[in-house]
């Protein structure tokens, strides 16, 4: 069980959104590389040892080839170490700002595939409910409906295979056609069947003014403690920003802030906010730990 | 004061002359258990629509409804919402959201409690249902039991005092379905919650009805106990719907009160058996039995150690299955849910395939023939959900896309019987129609060897004796059926041969009447009654000839 997945689905929400934010708008390569560190080490706890051959035979090509593209078609910048062969110059700002879009790409990608994880539609329904609640219900339904229709498609198209009628029976024109068919009468049985679920809604008093929104979701005094967490560190880390305590430029010249000691410390704040999902649940294992041995 | 009361109700639909309710008159007491039954089209559930405006059909109503003395119609919307609750037939169609939490929670959204009392609810309900477990999950993880106690869940959150239920086991097996009626029959007794159910499985539920009302062409045939039943339906074709005790009952005495479940029946054939001694007749005899045929003739399925599964990791579904189907015979494979019986059917016909073991149909091995041949002259499968076979807009459509040669579609449709259906959308049709027709279709490729699952499923006694009629016609012509049912009544009476399916293989397989006489628990309420003097009566019939005979 995953200790952060646990929180309220507002802190989850939240956290995504200022991890991949400061992921994607500020290039500053020690950032991107502690986001990259966070969600990659986070990735691995929640789904094991496949993320990392997914990374390394999907992400990896695709940053190294972010890396080597942007060179190849970005000429900015000041410091010229060659020219190609049809006199375009290769800057080291080109590549450098390739480097770290590649970063950047590898991290909001790895990033979304945890989002992914820990943000199940029925969270994203509860926080999206209560802006827009139609919305919810109807997220609700599509979601019964889709996996209902498919199946039944399966269910058709088996029967019809018995009667030699589905899509891979006879010439291609035939083909095309019972196809076709096995589409039409599902939809057709859809519509039939939305029959029924329109009534069980009307005799469950759907329509009254008044509807509530129902959640087993409660925000306890833990959430609102990480909510204080993240919105202190962030607020920090973008007036730091703001104060050019950190600063990053790529063009023309490629200028970073130097390693003072106020930067180390934002270092280390930024890295335990990319962290925190892990550190939560390594705080986790050492809590059951304890108690199991107390047992 | 009645909770609710009809008073000369007639209701005609749109466009019709004849009524479809007329003039019914009956009250429903607080707390009672109302069991309707009766033919499909008798206008039951018609009837059982109108206990909710928003429910209620379009057309002309004349009559008054009264709920605690009201008028229905003059009562909110909310407070019927609240106190009257609905469950239909189809499990899937009425679960509404993605959630088993969520669609707990719906009612209760809807008529806008605030998240403190609805969890609460939530929570009674949950726990009363014994749906803990399974409170988080996707509603399409569950069986169709499951979502079918969750319709009724859901619907009891909302506290009504009147449960309306129409056929809500019919989509069930027979062990799900008696769970259901049994919990029902708790929120009955419990909650005193009152229930009003359309059911054609009498066998279960009327042990807990308080009263039964028959009904025909749109009127009450019979509103009384369940015990008193037999007295009034006996000249009538749903007699033959009543539990087997109750038709044992009617045969040989129908005097008093008749006995309901197998135990009362039991005890009541003991009396009798005890009162015809006394009158001097002679004692037991068993009967030899000669009633099927020597297996001589040539064998047309054959499985010879045949082993399936899924997935590489997942368990076997069918393991070392054996099984052997002549030519001619109506084969009935028994077996309780997920012992693989489906499995086998779709291995039969070729959808999947065994990763040991050869499958033969009529002595060729079944992989060996052409698509066009298997699925032509050789197999016809009709699939469980009947439903499944249509895609075009009317019957007649449908059956011509099978075949152009008039007169094979003439023969079929007479032989099926779905003459006055042409017109119709496949999908109006009753259940037992849509059987029938998707039948015929799969008739018209003119098979030898018939595969059908499960056909019996949400039939009424009416259709099914239907059924049998048709499928033993069939097997005359020389065609094999090898059916896959839950129906032990059905397999009894019209099955040639019987075989009990378990854990992924045919267990044991034997003559019908052989067969049911050799078990104790797996066998038709018929000889549960009677085994005791008659162990090889099976049906309701041959107790009865038993007990004339002696």
């Amino acid at each position: 069980m995953d200790a952060f997945s646990g929180y309220h689905p507002l802190i989850n929400f939240t956290y995504f959104t200022i991890v991949i934010g400061l992921s994607m708008f500020y290039m500053h390569p020690v950032f991107l590389a502690l986001s990259l560190a966070g969600s990659v080490s986070y990735s691995v706890y929640l789904k094991g040892r496949k993320t990392v051959k997914v990374f390394l035979i999907g992400m990896l090509p695709v940053c190294l080839l972010t890396m080597v593209m942007n060179p190849l078609f970005s000429h900015a910048g000041a410091t010229m170490l060659f020219y190609m062969r049809n006199g375009n110059p290769v800057t080291l700002e080109s590549i450098m700002y390739g480097l770290a879009s590649g970063l950047m790409l590898a991290g909001v990608i790895s990033w979304f595939s945890v989002f992914h994880e820990v943000m199940t539609s029925d969270k994203f329904m509860y926080l999206f409910g209560k802006v827009v609640p139609a919305f919810s219900l109807l997220l609700s339904m599509t979601l019964r409906f889709v996996p209902r229709f498919t199946a039944q498609i399966k269910r058709v198209a088996e029967s019809q295979q018995c009667i030699g009628r589905n899509v891979n029976n006879g010439k291609l024109y035939e083909r095309a056609a019972h196809g076709l068919k096995i589409l039409s009468i599902t939809t057709t049985w859809a519509l039939e069947n939305s029959v029924e679920t329109a009534d069980s809604m009307k005799s469950r008093a759907y329509g009254l003014r008044g509807r509530t929104n129902f959640s087993i979701y409660r925000f306890d005094r833990r959430d609102g403690a990480l909510l204080a967490f993240l919105l202190g560190t962030t607020g920090v880390l973008l007036t730091c920003m703001h104060l050019r305590k950190l600063k990053i430029l790529y063009f023309p010249v490629f200028i970073m802030n130097e390693t003072t000691t106020g930067a180390v410390i934002l270092y280390i704040l930024y890295g335990i906010l990319c962290m925190l999902p892990l550190i939560l649940n390594i705080l986790e294992d050492i809590k059951w730990r304890s108690l199991r041995s107390e047992i | 004061m009645a909770l609710f009361e009809i008073r000369n109700l007639t209701f005609t639909y749109p466009g019709q002359e004849k009524p479809a309710l007329t003039d019914l008159s009956f009250s429903l007491e607080q707390g009672e258990f109302l069991v309707v039954c009766g033919k499909s089209g008798c206008g039951k559930s018609t009837l059982l629509r109108h206990f909710k405006t928003a429910m209620s059909p379009y057309g002309e109503r004349k009559g008054h409804i009264l709920l605690e003395g009201r008028e229905l119609d003059t009562v909110s919307v909310r407070e019927q919402g609240a106190r009257i609750g609905y469950v239909l037939q189809s499990p899937d169609n009425q679960l509404v959201t993605d959630k088993v939490w969520h669609e707990l929670a719906f009612g209760l959204e809807n008529l806008g409690y605030e998240t403190g009392t609805i969890r609460l609810r939530v929570a009674e309900m949950a726990s009363f249902f014994g749906i803990q477990t399974w409170f988080e999950k996707n509603v399409e993880e569950l069986s169709g039991g499951q979502k079918q106690l969750l319709n009724l869940a859901a619907v009891m959150a909302m506290q009504p005092d009147l449960l309306v239920l129409d056929e809500p086991t019919s989509q069930l097996d027979p062990l799900a379905a008696g769970d259901f009626l049994a919990t029902l029959r708790k929120i009955n007794a419990e909650l005193g919650t009152t229930i009003l159910i359309i059911e054609h499985r009498l066998e279960e539920v009327l042990a807990y009805a308080d009263r039964v009302m028959v009904m025909e062409n749109g009127r009450i045939l019979a509103l009384d106990e369940p015990a008193k039943l037999p007295a009034r339906t006996r000249d009538n074709d749903m007699f033959r719907a009543m539990p087997v005790p109750m038709r044992i009952f009617e045969a040989l005495s129908g005097e008093g009160f008749s006995p309901v479940t197998v135990r009362e029946g039991r005890e009541w054939l003991e009396g009798w058996m005890k009162n015809r001694e006394a009158a001097g007749s002679s004692g037991e005899e068993t009967r030899q039995d000669g009633g099927y045929r020597e297996a001589a003739s040539e064998v047309v399925i054959e499985a010879r150690d045949v082993w399936f599964r899924y997935e590489k990791k997942l368990p076997d579904v069918v393991r070392d299955l054996n099984l052997t189907v002549r030519k001619g015979e109506l084969y009935c494979l028994l077996g309780g849910n997920g012992t693989g019986k489906s499995t086998t059917l779709s291995l039969l016909g070729r959808i999947r395939k065994p990763y040991r073991g050869k499958l033969y149909l009529k002595g060729k091995e079944l992989g060996k023939y052409r698509e066009s041949e298997l699925y032509g002259a050789v197999l016809g499968i009709l699939p469980q959900n009947p439903q499944c076979l249509f895609v075009k807009d009317t019957v007649e459509k449908d059956l011509r896309e099978m075949s152009k040669d008039e007169e094979r579609l003439r023969d079929v449709i007479a032989k099926t019987e779905i003459g006055h259906l042409m017109n119709s959308h496949p999908y109006d049709l009753s259940g037992g129609e849509q059987q029938r027709a998707a039948l015929a279709k799969v008739l018209l490729l003119n098979p030898e060897i018939i595969l059908l699952d499960e056909p019996t499923k949400g039939l009424d006694g009416f259709y099914k004796q239907k059924l049998a009629e048709i499928l033993k016609g069939l097997t005359k012509e020389g065609r094999t059926i090898l059916m896959v049912s839950h129906d032990i009544e059905f397999c009894a009476e019209y099955g040639d041969t019987c075989a009990l399916f378990f854990h992924g293989g045919v267990v044991t397989s034997a003559p019908a009447r052989q067969f049911f006489a050799g078990n104790s628990f797996y066998t038709t309420a018929a000889n549960r009654m009677a085994r005791k003097w008659y162990p090889d009566a099976v049906t309701a019939k041959d107790v009865i000839e038993r007990c004339r005979e002696s």
